[in-house]
């Protein structure tokens, strides 16, 4: 189980999914990294990946780790953003419903409590329906403010 | 660097050792690889080990070398994961390749079943990205299931060529007095096994272990402690992200193919010439990925080879003879030690299961997801 400290050293990063750009190489890198793990350049930018990306693979856990007893049957993807990657719990899902290849828009949700009994949000990623995309950006924004205040 | 042998090895049997406790499995092993050297006194003690925070024990390499009748030589203990061993190999390499000791004992050590399997699970995962991974829940089965199913998608494999594996792995362990599961699996039984995180079924995982390995290593001076030495030829270890989704690619182990390729340019040994190996298939499409980088297959082809019946007794190379991490088992920081003593004795001539000999043989220890890996080749 984590802690509330790790989770707010984690906020910008985990709610506006902020990676790094090398700027000698190009290689985007969630999550960031203090050089580039590519051409080892320490000349790198952060930036914010797309909200919205490509779910490249899945799986659907029986048993998630201690402390997550409660969201079984858990189901983690690696999405694509952009030039980056990222993985993150698929939410509003049914383990038939997962299809590699669809589309999918982040969004804030509870997850499991902290050692401290806090409950945090994240970023976890739910089939996009086209009409509802651009709100669903807003709605990230507007969470991780309120977080970290 | 001078020229480092394996002039002894010992293992317990791996498996469910509620009678036995760390210092005990560790000693073990330690008091077999030192006879097995000619009994001399080794000048320091390398451990290897990921999870001995489980037991409430660290400062392993005291313990040890004060259970077992070696108070006040030297030591430490390495960690890299599921590929401690190989890492604690490499380091007792090191100290005698260096000219700092002449013989150095190396112990690899895991007790994973002490404990409740959900304290287990969640360690195993530390392996993982703690920051980015593990606080969505993800195990470390999870974490293979993402690779395996996008390779397979990828290479078009089938859940059949997939299981294989896990009936050829279990044909070689039934053979091996000190496997876990010394048990035949059909295909039908793999196929069909249950689900732990989809893709990956139980018979694709391998087993929660306790055990423990042991080698001794000397330098050329000390090598006629035993008349049957095995050269260390070539080493390599590479590192690569803990976390997943910053790897160059998903479907490919980068650190597997520098440790291979660092290896086999120090051994000035090439792929085609290993007749035996120990890799590392903690789950399934780990084995297909490590024998994919090493060179034993093309890319995407390993488990529609494994499935026509390769790398069996006969093959070159026969890979795990063991049983491997399926049926041999996963004692976590000991699998490295395990493996670089198969190999010795399946040099030697000596292994007590599946003995299939050769010149040239061949470890890989895969720690993480593939992020800390270690290639011994070893040469008669």
């Amino acid at each position: 189980m984590t802690t509330i400290q790790r989770i707010w050293r984690l906020r910008t990063t985990l709610l506006k999914l902020t990676a790094t750009r090398c700027l000698d190489c190009g290689y985007v890198s969630f999550p960031p990294k203090a050089a580039c793990p590519r051409c080892g350049s320490k000349n790198i930018v952060r930036e914010e990946l797309p909200k919205t990306g490509e779910l490249l693979t899945y799986t659907v856990l029986n048993i998630p780790i201690k402390g997550f007893e409660d969201q079984a049957p858990l189901a983690v993807g690696i999405i694509k953003l952009g030039d980056a990657r990222m993985l993150a719990q698929l939410t509003d899902v049914t383990p038939e419903s997962i299809k590699t290849g669809m589309k999918v828009v982040a969004t804030v949700r509870r997850t499991a409590p902290t050692l401290d009994g806090v409950v945090p949000y994240v970023v976890k990623f739910r089939p996009m329906i086209n009409s509802r995309t651009s709100s669903q950006k807003d709605e990230a924004t507007e969470t991780e403010e309120d977080n970290a205040q | 660097m001078r020229d480092v042998y394996i002039v002894g090895v010992g293992m317990t049997k791996v498996g469910r050792h509620m009678s036995l406790s760390l210092r005990d499995l560790a000693s073990e092993a330690a008091l077999k690889a030192i006879e097995d050297a000619g009994g001399e006194r080794p000048e320091a003690i390398v451990v290897g080990n990921m999870l001995s925070s489980l037991v409430e024990q660290e400062n392993l390499a005291a313990l040890i070398a004060d259970h077992s009748g070696l108070r006040g030589i030297s030591g430490f203990k390495v960690e890299g994961a599921c590929g401690s061993g190989g890492a604690a190999i490499v380091a007792g390499y090191s100290l005698i390749a260096s000219g700092l000791f002449n013989k150095v004992l190396v112990v690899g050590v895991e007790k994973l079943l002490e404990r409740p399997t959900p304290d287990t699970t969640r360690g195993l995962a530390y392996a993982a990205d703690a920051d980015y991974e593990l606080i969505y829940g993800i195990s470390f089965a999870g974490l293979n299931a993402l690779i395996m199913r996008y390779y397979m998608d990828k290479y078009g494999i089938s859940r059949e060529e997939m299981s294989w594996w896990a009936v050829m792995m279990h044909e070689n362990g039934y053979q091996n007095p000190f496997a876990q599961l010394r048990k035949k699996v059909t295909l039908e039984e793999a196929m069909n096994s249950p689900v732990i995180a989809d893709p990956i079924r139980l018979y694709d995982s391998c087993p929660l272990s306790d055990g423990a390995a042991a080698l001794m290593l000397a330098s050329k001076d000390y090598k006629s402690l035993n008349d049957t030495p095995v050269k260390i030829s070539g080493v390599g270890n590479a590192l690569d992200s803990p976390d997943l989704s910053s790897r160059f690619e998903l479907d490919s182990l980068y650190a597997s193919r520098l440790s291979a390729l660092r290896a086999f340019k120090m051994a000035k040994k090439d792929v085609k010439d290993v007749d035996v190996a120990e890799i590392h298939d903690a789950y399934s499409i780990i084995a297909a990925l490590s024998i994919e980088e090493i060179g034993f297959a093309e890319k995407g082809k390993a488990p529609k080879m494994w499935a026509e019946g390769r790398f069996r007794p006969g093959d070159k190379p026969v890979l795990n003879p063991s049983g491997g991490l399926k049926s041999r088992g996963h004692p976590v920081g000991a699998t490295g030690v395990y493996q670089a003593s198969e190999i010795t004795m399946q040099l030697r001539g000596d292994f007590p299961g599946l003995q299939v000999g050769g010149e040239v043989g061949l470890t890989q220890n895969v720690g993480g997801v593939g992020s800390n890996i270690t290639t011994l080749i070893l040469t008669r």
